[in-house]
């Protein structure tokens, strides 16, 4: 299946977004969602971030997608195309057609950990949990949005919304979020560790990594460790 | 027929690094451009005497070489005093328009290096429009009475610009003294000329051999680009000289009308200080742990020895470099030049003997970045990737930038950081931020090209002062020996920017078109 890699998990959401608009604003929904989302550059984290399994999201309002069909290309449409006798509407009718989308939507795509089988009920239940607020905000301009009042509806709203993946680029291992955190907080403590312990004699070294071990708690996946959303120090 | 550049097109700081051509000496002086038409009559008569690329010597098509050069190179800010047409000013590049000072986030001018820390020509450029740098000028010459000449000589044009254009001052010299003009000269050892900077490292090895100017097969090896047969190739014009095909096979980006742009190029200007007190101490330090000892460490910052450049590929210890050392001492100049210059990584893909982060291997990673590791490989060992590219030096190839330039100052107490000393470097290359913006952003101050995290350039990375954030360096070791690879820890801002713009530096025909007002767009 096309939306699974390993354990990691290919989620896209296209939910159409209401043409009009808000009442007593001159802005239309869209516009107001796009704005609700630029104004997350200016929390100190994403909202994203308190969702758990999440290794990497996405959202965008899509304004269009502009589509042409292909000119016509059988031999007859060539000569009509040539043929300087061809009345310009008969001509006309073999130009490219254009196709545009009927509203414009928000889109939702995200990479977590799903497990082997692609836990995407799990996930969407994680997240209605964790954010329910922003999620109200943010899909409350949406086409048939306001069924959803729980967990379980808005899991049932979202695989509507659901587009399959074909292929992915995996941004993380397989390893669940807390596993790639911890490693990530490890692998900048040893190296840390490494360089200050430099050159030491081996009892001391063997001391001090001790300490060190016991203070990073390798197995401890609750802490210390990164945070979600963390990317530097 | 095989390519030949019109050298008597392309100005001469382009194509010869001047100091090795028995010009020990340059003075580098900036001017405003105060009035369009008055201005332009200065560029005009400055081009008579600009020092082009053609062949010195008594032969035919060839000039006498002169006791001193001129060349002149214009920020943008500058060519828009000179009234150039709008339709030709929005064909330069966007980093040009915005300039250095403009680029410090890409270019990692922070804390030390950051523009309120530059000298005031470069703090004040660019914040006032009387203040703006406009113009560049060089003089090399052979001795300081002959610098003084050639000063003497312009300070006349200036004069006779009637107000044209204006002298910048603002360079800080010896003791802070606030000078009308950046002075440069070779670094002198027991009273005779050297090519080193005051870290005491040989410098300015390995310019790139170019397309069309140099008929020499023995130049091109390790200086140009490496074929998929191992053999060396000239890089393209492109690279260098805008208005020919580049290493892409297309006109790199320049302005119109294409003779305004055809044989000129882009410069970047940099003031570098050099903290002599905080590389001694740290290089003392460290040289007192660090396996092999002092000398073989600072090597190791940089990737050459410091006393004659021998590379570490070709010299990685001290026997070898004994070994190394004879063989330069019999060769004539080929044979130091393919000794210093011909070489590889293909056979230090691990950085054994030249660390990922040696100023070396980031300015010019040759054809080591194309590596790979399978699983069951040992810990930290790399080998050649082959396949993925078309040449081994194809990631590589497009960030080459021509080196210019000269040491500035002297050490005169080498426990203090605080003298007038460092290195002015010009970087001359047809895309700034594809070439010089690119090297300096990831190369220098971030490692993950070179699986070294974000561990930077030791020498120039712009290294924090804030522990959080302290930057450190891996000395790697031979993945299959017992030795512990070594940390460089804490590593301090060693260099530091003290000022710099982005020029551009046109053709003979350019500044003749320039001076008279007829550059035409349409």
């Amino acid at each position: 299946m096309g939306n699974i890699s390993g354990k990691a998990y290919a989620l896209t959401i296209l939910s159409p977004i209401k043409n009009g608009i808000v009442t007593g604003e001159e802005i239309a929904y869209a516009d107001k969602v796009r704005d609700l989302l630029q104004s997350w550059n200016l929390l100190p984290n994403s909202p994203m971030t308190q969702v758990p399994q999440t290794y990497l999201c996405r959202y965008f309002v899509l304004d269009d997608v502009y589509t042409e069909s292909l000119p016509g290309a059988s031999v007859l449409d060539t000569f009509a195309d040539l043929l300087p006798v061809v009345p310009d509407a008969v001509r006309r009718r073999i130009l490219p057609k254009e196709d545009h989308l009927k509203s414009r939507y928000l889109v939702f795509s995200s990479n977590f950990h799903g497990g082997p089988a692609g836990d995407v009920d799990g996930y969407l239940r994680g997240m209605w949990n964790a954010i329910s607020g922003q999620i109200k905000q943010v899909w409350g301009y949406c086409y048939g949005f306001d069924q959803v009042n729980d967990a379980a509806s808005f899991v049932g709203y979202m695989k509507k919304c659901q587009l399959p993946a074909t292929l992915f680029f995996v941004g993380a291992n397989d390893e669940p979020l807390p596993e790639q955190l911890k490693a990530l907080y490890l692998k900048q403590e040893f190296a840390r560790f490494a360089v200050e312990n430099q050159g030491l004699e081996a009892a001391v070294l063997r001391a001090n990594y001790h300490a060190f071990i016991t203070r990073v708690a390798p197995t401890n996946l609750s802490g210390p460790t990164w945070e979600p959303g963390q990317y530097r120090l | 027929m095989t390519k030949k550049l019109d050298l008597l097109d392309i100005q001469g700081n382009v194509l010869r690094p001047y100091g090795r051509f028995g010009y020990p000496v340059a003075r580098y002086v900036f001017l405003h451009v105060s009035d369009g038409e008055k201005g332009r009559a200065f560029v005009g008569a400055v081009t008579k005497s600009v020092t082009t690329s053609v062949t010195w010597g008594a032969g035919p098509d060839q000039v006498p070489q002169p006791d001193w050069t001129v060349n002149i190179a214009f920020t943008y800010q500058g060519l828009k005093d000179l009234e150039l047409p709008t339709a030709s000013l929005i064909g330069f590049s966007s980093e040009f328009v915005a300039g250095m000072k403009n680029r410090k986030d890409i270019l990692g001018d922070d804390g030390p290096s950051s523009p309120q820390a530059w000298d005031p020509i470069w703090r004040e450029n660019r914040v006032t429009r009387e203040k703006d740098v406009h113009i560049f000028i060089s003089l090399n010459a052979h001795t300081p009475g002959l610098l003084e000449d050639s000063y003497a000589w312009l300070k006349g044009m200036i004069e006779a610009s009637d107000g044209g254009v204006v002298l910048l001052s603002g360079h800080l010299g010896d003791n802070n003294a606030v000078m009308d003009y950046q002075d440069v000269k070779v670094v002198m050892e027991n009273g005779l000329p050297t090519a080193k900077e005051h870290f005491g490292y040989v410098d300015g090895i390995g310019d790139p051999a170019v397309e069309g100017l140099t008929a020499d097969p023995q130049f091109v090896l390790g200086r140009g680009k490496q074929m998929a047969d191992g053999s060396w190739a000239p890089l393209a014009t492109g690279e260098f000289l805008l208005g020919h095909i580049d290493e892409a096979g297309e006109y790199p980006p320049a302005p119109n009308p294409i003779l305004l742009a055809r044989n000129g190029t882009y410069m970047v200007y940099r003031k570098l200080h050099e903290n002599v007190a905080t590389f001694d101490a740290y290089l003392n330090e460290h040289g007192k742990h660090f396996p092999g000892g002092k000398e073989l460490l600072a090597a190791k910052f940089v990737g050459r020895w410091r006393d004659n450049g021998a590379p570490l590929v070709k010299a990685p210890d001290q026997a070898s470099k004994d070994a190394f050392d004879a063989q330069l001492a019999a060769a004539d100049q080929q044979g130091r030049d393919a000794l210093l210059s011909n070489f590889t990584y293909d056979d230090d893909m691990s950085g054994a003997k030249c660390p990922f982060s040696a100023h070396m291997r980031r300015i010019n990673p040759r054809a080591s970045l194309e590596f790979t590791r399978d699983p069951n490989d040992v810990p930290g060992s790399l080998k050649v990737s082959t396949g993925a590219f078309d040449t081994p030096g194809a990631l590589t190839n497009r960030r080459r930038v021509l080196r210019r330039g000269l040491p500035y100052g002297d050490v005169k107490d080498r426990s203090r950081d605080d003298g007038n000393h460092g290195i002015v470097i010009m970087m001359l290359n047809a895309d700034i931020n594809r070439q010089f913006e690119f090297v300096q952003q990831q190369w220098i101050n971030y490692g993950n090209d070179f699986k070294a995290g974000n561990d930077k350039e030791i020498l120039l990375g712009n290294h924090s002062a804030d522990e959080r954030f302290a930057s450190k360096a891996v000395i790697q070791v031979d993945p299959n020996s017992d030795q512990p690879p070594y940390f460089l820890s804490k590593i301090p801002r060693l260099v530091e920017t003290r000022g710099g713009d982005y020029f551009f530096v046109p053709s003979m025909t350019a500044l003749r078109m320039i001076a008279s007002g007829v550059v035409d767009p349409t």
